[in-house]
């Protein structure tokens, strides 16, 4: 087994928080599925672009009112009681899950902005906020965390 | 239609272009920590940068960790030690990188590094302790 020695000169700061992947998933998975009704459903029946910035705002409610995550809520209020997805508790920190949220949310703000004047702006912001959704969901790679942790190296945020 | 098509084009070529700056990105990063050195040890030995806002650390690096056979891991907080994580151009975590005995770096990996990975360059870093003894 590998060891893991802090070492006497080292500091680690650990997570004592769990968060509940089961729910970032879900939110994952929320965002991914409303974009590409929005996106592919838009070219049949435009007023589904409302979708886009209906979206932009549960993120942002989310990031700054947990209660109102409308993906999270479904998951704690419908899904995880009923046993359809099981829970799946990680020691972990909830701030850079909500930041890469938030920065989610912004971009469909923007991507909204741009939906009417122009389309195609629009429609690839939205585009990339789902693919880095899916990238999460699937890899579990977060580029929201990351950036995160490069504003938090840079002293521009408290990250640890 | 036509709209999403485009839109489609646009963010496949912006998807491309940060794979891209990525690869050049890590590349960069490996050739400016070419050389830098930590603490030595008896032995070859595991430098594992984190953070505890990193997901992937603990789903995936620390597992894959736990793994390795009998190894040190120096287990250090980027953000905590910024000199340490700086010397060695950590600009994402999971950072892992495997040092030679002398503190010397042989091989740093920016991104999650599988266990049969680590466990190559644990065995090549060996090698070449056994090669220098000989």
């Amino acid at each position: 087994m590998g060891q893991l020695d802090q070492g006497p000169h080292r500091e680690v700061v650990v997570a004592n928080q769990l968060v509940d992947h089961s729910a970032l998933k879900v939110n994952q998975t929320g965002i991914v599925t409303t974009v590409l009704i929005a996106f592919i459903g838009s070219a049949f029946y435009r007023p589904l672009l409302v979708l886009i910035p209906l979206l932009a705002i549960v993120l942002l409610l989310g990031t700054f009112a947990p209660q109102l995550a409308l993906f999270k809520q479904f998951y704690f209020k419908v899904l995880k009681p009923r046993g359809i997805v099981k829970p799946r508790p990680v020691q972990d920190r909830p701030e850079p899950h909500n930041f890469a949220q938030g920065l989610g949310g912004v971009f469909l703000a923007v991507a909204s902005v741009f939906l009417i004047p122009l389309p195609v702006v629009g429609l690839a912001l939205s585009l990339l906020v789902a693919v880095l959704a899916f990238v999460n969901l699937a890899f579990g790679y977060c580029l929201g965390c990351q950036i995160y942790f490069q504003l938090g190296k840079a002293g521009l945020i408290k990250a640890s | 239609m036509n709209a999403q098509l485009w839109a489609v084009a646009v963010a496949g070529i912006v998807v491309l272009a940060a794979a891209c700056l990525e690869i050049f990105r890590a590349r960069r990063a490996r050739l400016q920590s070419a050389g830098a050195t930590a603490e030595s040890a008896s032995e070859p030995y595991i430098l594992y940068f984190t953070g505890d806002g990193c997901t992937v650390c603990r789903t995936h690096q620390e597992p894959a960790l736990a793994k390795l056979g009998d190894v040190r891991i120096d287990k250090v907080d980027a953000i905590a030690d910024r000199a340490l994580a700086d010397r060695f151009h950590v600009y994402t975590l999971p950072t892992t990188v495997v040092l030679s005995p002398d503190g010397h770096a042989l091989h740093v990996n920016y991104g999650y590094a599988t266990a049969p990975k680590l466990e190559r360059q644990l065995a090549e870093a060996r090698g070449t302790l056994q090669t220098a003894t000989a």
